[in-house]
């Protein structure tokens, strides 16, 4: 008896901890270059996306391959010829939610968060910051963030021929729907 | 004379046929997998087993690959944006992720958990996670068969 109620203690507390937890494993990233001749545009749905609200750590881990365009020409250059998708398969984001402490993640409301971490991509890695918005919305949380990135401090070289005509800032949107992690 | 007026319009043929071609490679489009045979058949315990063997191995072999899983359905998922993911394993708490083709999103109907089904898709890679488990993550994906209809 004693001890059922010593392993249903650890069994609550395991649980209050596991919804300090945040994820999801379809969350969509999008990436924007706008270009002379046509914006190039690719769209991500299986974005996996961890968010620790007790510590403000985050994660996301992006498969390049999964990456969809409009245009198939576009869609195999862009894994073929400039990041290498076979060469460097994944892209992920290791970081912190600055004002963690500013979000109360029990209240429903939209905050505003500031985010910085290392970001890897191409096997570079580079510091990224910026900020974002967290909702919080019945027991979900949508976060969403925008930020650009250069395409040179990741090494992806744009062949000459086209430098005209592609950018090298290009636009990242984060859009993840988290749900609580059940233990 | 004459052989001016061919060597015109040869080029003539190659510049229109070369303009035309380029076109239709400039705007083609991702092809739909419904219309695609897939490179090869495996259930969903085979492709998990694969990938957590050897990943950089799984990655060379089934990266780009179209691959119809069997398997069992353990969940199917709907997001905010109305993206469907049916979520295939046999046992563990690894799966295959299938994220689904919205525009066959009709073929979806009458699938419910425990459904036997194979689905068509472009695998493009690997998850690992400790906390939150292992997936093989199959795109642009579409049902090829429901066992149980």
């Amino acid at each position: 008896m004693k001890n059922l109620i010593v392993l249903s203690f650890i069994l609550c507390a395991s649980i209050v901890k596991a919804q300090d937890k945040f994820f999801t494993k379809s969350g969509s990233v999008t990436f924007h270059s706008k270009a002379p001749l046509e914006n190039i545009e690719a769209n991500h749905k299986s974005v996996t996306c961890v968010l620790d609200t007790k510590t403000g750590n985050m994660q996301f881990a992006v498969l390049m391959k999964g990456f969809e365009f409009e245009k198939a020409l576009m869609q195999e250059h862009f894994n073929e010829n400039y990041v290498e998708s076979h060469k460097y398969p994944k892209a992920d984001f290791k970081g912190q939610v600055l004002n963690n402490n500013e979000i109360n993640y029990t209240k429903e409301g939209t905050y505003s968060a500031k985010v910085k971490g290392m970001l890897t991509i191409h096997g570079e890695t580079r510091e990224v910051e910026t900020k974002g918005t967290i909702v919080v919305k019945q027991d979900k949380l949508l976060t969403v963030a925008e930020f650009i990135i250069l395409l040179s401090d990741y090494k992806i070289e744009i062949p000459r021929l086209v430098k005209d005509n592609i950018s090298n800032n290009v636009k990242i949107t984060v859009d993840c729907s988290l749900e609580p992690l059940k233990g | 004379m004459k052989k001016k007026r061919i060597i015109i319009s040869i080029l003539a043929i190659a510049i229109i046929g070369g303009g035309w071609f380029g076109y239709g490679e400039y705007s083609r489009k991702v092809k739909d997998l419904d219309r695609v045979k897939a490179d090869l058949s495996m259930s969903a315990a085979e492709i998990i087993s694969v990938f957590e063997k050897n990943e950089a191995d799984a990655n060379a072999k089934l990266l780009d690959k179209i691959i119809a899983v069997k398997g069992t359905v353990r969940k199917l998922e709907k997001n905010d944006r109305g993206q469907y993911t049916i979520v295939l394993d046999d046992a563990g708490i690894s799966s295959v992720r299938c994220s689904m083709n919205s525009v066959h999103v009709n073929d979806l109907q009458g699938i419910t958990e425990g459904n036997t089904v194979t689905v068509k898709g472009a695998c493009t890679g690997f998850n690992h996670d400790e906390l939150l488990g292992s997936d093989v993550i199959l795109n642009r994906c579409v049902l090829e068969k429901n066992n149980n209809q």
